[in-house]
């Protein structure tokens, strides 16, 4: 009886223990996320930025087609390809951003090959399953001649309005619902410095 | 002698049929190189062009595809060199230049495609474009005006149809004669 009674105790105080540690956990993870979102703020409003993209065509000195770093840095928008030195856009000078999506067939040449080598048409099935989604970052920017450029930046799914928001916060302003085209076949969404 | 006579008029008949498969086509080559008319060539080297922006029109044409289209249109002009200088949409130099032409386009129609849908069928899916393309003086007088096509339909993204339109107004201006007098 009374072993089991001293049992009874220690399990009670067990009980009040773990409660009491699972207080305490639970008010430092919420201290904590309190803290992260305190910081986080300045951190991303000056903090450099990158992502990897593919320039698909428009800037100056980089072939099309490459794969890269979009960085966003110091009030410039930069794309580096290797360890080459990137081509820079003074974000001051952009005058608009625009995001769309686009679906593509994966694996480059050597695919498409292997697709048109594969006997009977089982190319095409192949072809049914080989396509990914893909974000398409549009930029509009004048040069100091106030010549009008274009560039077109693809990036993976959902990481294309990471640099609109970006270029947003480091003060490319965004429009606001009206200067939004009112049907959007490829659901682009415009940005646009007015 | 029987089998000898037949094989010359064998080579008689193919004779005729080549010169006539080959001769009517060198001909109107060798008047339209005669043509006398117009700005062309050497003469047009004199010019430059400003390339305006792209006009969607009506149309709902993706951001992407006018600005590839912009872009790839400088970079084919540039590559025709038929032009002394090619200038962007908005540039200040372009004013200082005494014979400037300005390059306008504008979207007519567009059917959008899908790669996947041409990858499996191979016959649909293909993406579609037609621009109005007009040359016209600084003046606003019309120098030439053209309706192009540029579309993808086998292989390659859909923004490969912006390269091949521009690839065809750039061949469409070089082949033309305008008249700016």
């Amino acid at each position: 009886m009374n072993r089991l009674f001293v049992r009874r105790n220690q399990s009670a105080a067990c009980v009040v223990g773990h409660a009491l540690i699972r207080v305490w956990a639970l008010l430092f993870c919420s201290s904590l996320g309190v803290l992260a979102q305190s910081t986080a703020a300045p951190v991303s409003a000056s903090a450099p930025f990158s992502i990897r993209a593919t320039h698909l065509l428009g800037l100056e000195n980089t072939k099309s087609n490459c794969n890269g770093t979009l960085s966003i840095q110091d009030n410039a928008l930069q794309f580096q390809h290797g360890s080459k030195p990137g081509s820079q856009v003074k974000i001051a000078s952009i005058q608009a951003v625009f995001l769309g999506g686009e679906s593509k067939q994966v694996g480059g040449v050597p695919m498409k090959l292997g697709k048109a080598a594969a006997p009977f048409g089982s190319g095409r099935v192949v072809s049914l399953f080989a396509h990914k989604k893909y974000d398409i970052v549009t930029l509009e920017y004048v040069d100091s001649n106030g010549g009008l450029h274009g560039a077109i930046f693809q990036l993976s799914k959902g990481q294309g309005e990471l640099v609109t928001d970006e270029l947003v916060a480091r003060g490319v302003p965004s429009s606001s619902d009206e200067d939004k085209p009112t049907k959007q076949s490829t659901a682009e969404v415009r940005y646009e410095n007015k | 002698m029987k089998t000898s006579r037949r094989y010359s008029s064998i080579i008689c008949v193919a004779a005729i049929v080549a010169i006539t498969v080959v001769f009517p086509s060198r001909l109107p080559a060798q008047t339209a190189a005669v043509k006398p008319s117009g700005v062309n060539g050497d003469s047009a080297r004199q010019w430059s062009v400003q390339v305006h922006g792209i006009d969607p029109g009506d149309i709902e044409l993706a951001y992407s595809f006018q600005v590839a289209i912009y872009e790839n249109l400088l970079e084919e002009l540039n590559k025709t060199k038929q032009f002394k200088q090619v200038f962007r949409d908005g540039d200040r130099k372009a004013n200082e230049v005494p014979n400037l032409l300005v390059l306008k386009t504008t979207v007519e129609k567009y059917t959008p495609g899908d790669e996947t849908r041409r990858a499996v069928t191979t016959v649909s899916g293909a993406t579609k474009l037609t621009v109005r393309s007009q040359l016209l003086t600084r003046e606003g007088k019309i120098v030439l005006e053209r309706t192009v096509n540029g579309d993808v339909r086998f292989f390659g993204s859909n923004l490969r149809a912006t390269h091949n339109l521009d690839r065809n107004i750039a061949k469409a201006i070089k082949q033309s004669r305008w008249d700016v007098g």
